[in-house]
């Protein structure tokens, strides 16, 4: 069965695995990752990926991630670069794939920040609202399930 | 003299007023101001000194407003003050800065030097000597409306993720809600959390909102740079949307200066009273506190404490509400020394984190922060101000202490139930 909105993305990712979760979450920021491209980010999410990643090795891959994301805030009184607030929030999108405890909210978390990095893109552009993430989104959690054998 | 430092003096002698004229005549030259400003704490440089930073000020009030000063200066005994000093005296009036108004409260003659600063400022921008961050921030905010250019469709942008993020229609332009919540720049561009904390909070409580198309950005650049004009144009538009959509209540955002800007000042910005309140967003969470209307569920049991922004605790007078707040969700919470109306300063308030050159001395005064934070060991951090939240973020990323930033208004809206059958 396809997914069609929100409340489905919740359902499907409420009958994931801890350690689905956490790989689904990853896989919805990589999608986004290239308004970002930063080498820490790319190497958290790269581990986030691996159902054995360890709760060391997770540690230094979020401090590298909360740096990156520190870094990217815009600051009170500054011009805003959308492009780089689109930076920014893979930051917090990445963060949330690579936190020692995984919970139901992990992926979902990861997905709206994944949304706000596609928004500010978006924005940078001039195009406002146009933001079509939320079906990418639908689309790569299907084809996750499917890959898994298990219908979403 | 050039035309600007011309401009400049005119406008500083303008700025010298019967509180002014009191408060340098009243100095003692004690220096307890020094010992209350974490910018000379924190470096021991004595130029860091807040009464020191309005020495061009003193000198031309001396030279123009009294007998000996007038006498002096027409036998050429005194030093006029120059463009090269003012230049100088930039990164004391604006880096070194943030309008904490801690040197204001120790001052034993009653000095408000912060008044004294802002005044000061004044002259400076006046002058052509605001750093170059804050006078982008005031030409983004003629021309966009915005001292981060931001403009309605981000905000409509975010309202849409909040919407599908929390499932609850954010409601734009509705003529008659009780309440009109404004945004601070920074809200919306890195905390989109913050709206829709706000909107669960009012579906649970069960009053009516709205944003305004017309009016949504709370930010007042023109008080950072010292702009009396210019935060007066932007007081009024919000004043404009407020009784245009005839609300009860403006809700100023998790921001400080924009809560004094129109809460302490506005009326007097645009010459006439209010026609509705202003209320900081921590003072509306009490309120709907006490009035039974804020019921949360759960206990955060980790290490908590809370960072009072000054222009909520000690220039707003707004201390407990947050603690009583803070109390409904925390099992753990610690006060920081010197908590509550005493509280150190971020060192990023008063426009001072938009100015990228004094980013050094900034990190260099967040070692008085660290050490509040280090006498208590959080787990969490809470606070009431999106600026804060973010120097607050830089400097503990800076000492490498891995503490997370959270804002209230979100925090307590992480313990309001889901309505019954609500996904």
């Amino acid at each position: 069965m396809p997914i069609s909105n929100d409340k489905e993305l919740k359902a499907a990712l409420a009958a994931l695995t801890d350690t689905e979760r956490r790989q689904v979450g990853t896989l919805l920021v990589q999608q986004v990752f290239d308004l970002s491209g930063d080498a820490r980010i790319k190497g958290a999410l790269e581990l986030a990926r691996r159902a054995d990643a360890g709760n060391a090795e997770l540690a230094v891959a979020a401090a590298g991630v909360n740096t990156a994301r520190v870094e990217s805030f815009t600051q009170c009184g500054r011009d805003t670069d959308w492009t780089a607030q689109a930076a920014h929030f893979v930051a917090r999108a990445a963060q949330e794939c690579v936190r020692p405890v995984v919970d139901l909210g992990t992926a979902w978390e990861a997905a709206m920040q994944a949304r706000m990095a596609r928004i500010c893109q978006t924005l940078a552009a001039g195009e406002g609202t146009n933001n079509t993430e939320a079906e990418a989104q639908y689309r790569a959690l299907e084809a996750f399930l499917q890959a898994k054998g298990r219908a979403s | 003299m050039s035309a600007s430092l011309e401009k400049g003096v005119r406008v500083l002698k303008e700025m010298i007023d019967a509180p002014i004229a009191s408060y340098l005549n009243s100095c003692v030259h004690c220096g307890i101001c020094a010992e209350a400003c974490l910018f000379y704490t924190e470096t021991g440089d004595p130029k860091y000194t807040p009464i020191h930073k309005l020495e061009p000020m003193r000198r031309l009030y001396e030279q123009e407003y009294t007998l000996l000063g007038r006498l002096a200066r027409m036998v050429g005994l005194t030093k006029p003050v120059t463009d090269a000093e003012l230049a100088e005296w930039q990164e004391l009036v604006y880096n070194s800065c943030t309008l904490c108004g801690r040197c204001s409260v120790v001052c034993p003659v009653g000095n408000d030097i912060v008044y004294m600063v802002r005044k000061m400022r004044e002259g400076m921008s006046a002058a052509g000597h605001a750093p170059d961050g804050l006078k982008g921030a005031v030409t983004r905010t003629v021309k966009i409306g915005s001292p981060m250019g931001v403009k309605l469709p981000a905000v409509k942008a975010q309202m849409k993720h909040v919407e599908a993020d929390y499932g609850i229609q954010i409601p734009l332009d509705q003529e008659g809600a009780e309440y009109l919540v404004m945004l601070s720049s920074m809200e919306i561009i890195n905390f989109p959390e913050y709206l829709g904390a706000i909107a669960k909070i009012m579906r649970h409580a069960g009053k009516t909102w709205t944003l305004c198309s017309e009016a949504f950005e709370a930010t007042n650049a023109g008080m950072q740079i010292g702009n009396s004009d210019l935060a007066r144009v932007i007081v009024k538009r919000i004043v404009d949307g407020a009784e245009k959509l005839k609300v009860k209540t403006v809700i100023s955002p998790e921001c400080g200066h924009a809560y004094t800007a129109l809460r302490w000042e506005g009326a007097n910005l645009i010459g006439r009273p209010f026609t509705f309140k202003v209320q900081h967003i921590v003072e509306v969470l009490e309120e709907l506190r006490l009035a039974g209307l804020l019921k949360t569920e759960g206990m955060e049991t980790d290490r908590l404490t809370f960072h009072d922004p000054c222009q909520l605790a000690r220039r707003g007078g707004v201390i407990q509400p947050q603690r009583n707040l803070m109390a409904m969700i925390a099992k753990d919470f610690h006060e920081m020394p010197d908590a509550g109306f005493m509280n150190w300063c971020c060192g990023g308030g008063g426009g001072a984190s938009a100015i990228e050159e004094g980013e050094e001395l900034r990190l260099e005064a967040f070692k008085r922060k660290k050490s509040q934070l280090d006498a208590v060991k959080p787990h969490r951090l809470v606070t009431a101000c999106a600026n804060c939240r973010i120097v607050l973020e830089e400097g503990l990323e800076h000492y490498q202490m891995n503490l997370p930033v959270v804002g209230l208004t979100e925090t307590i809206a992480e313990h309001i139930p889901d309505p019954v059958g609500n996904d």
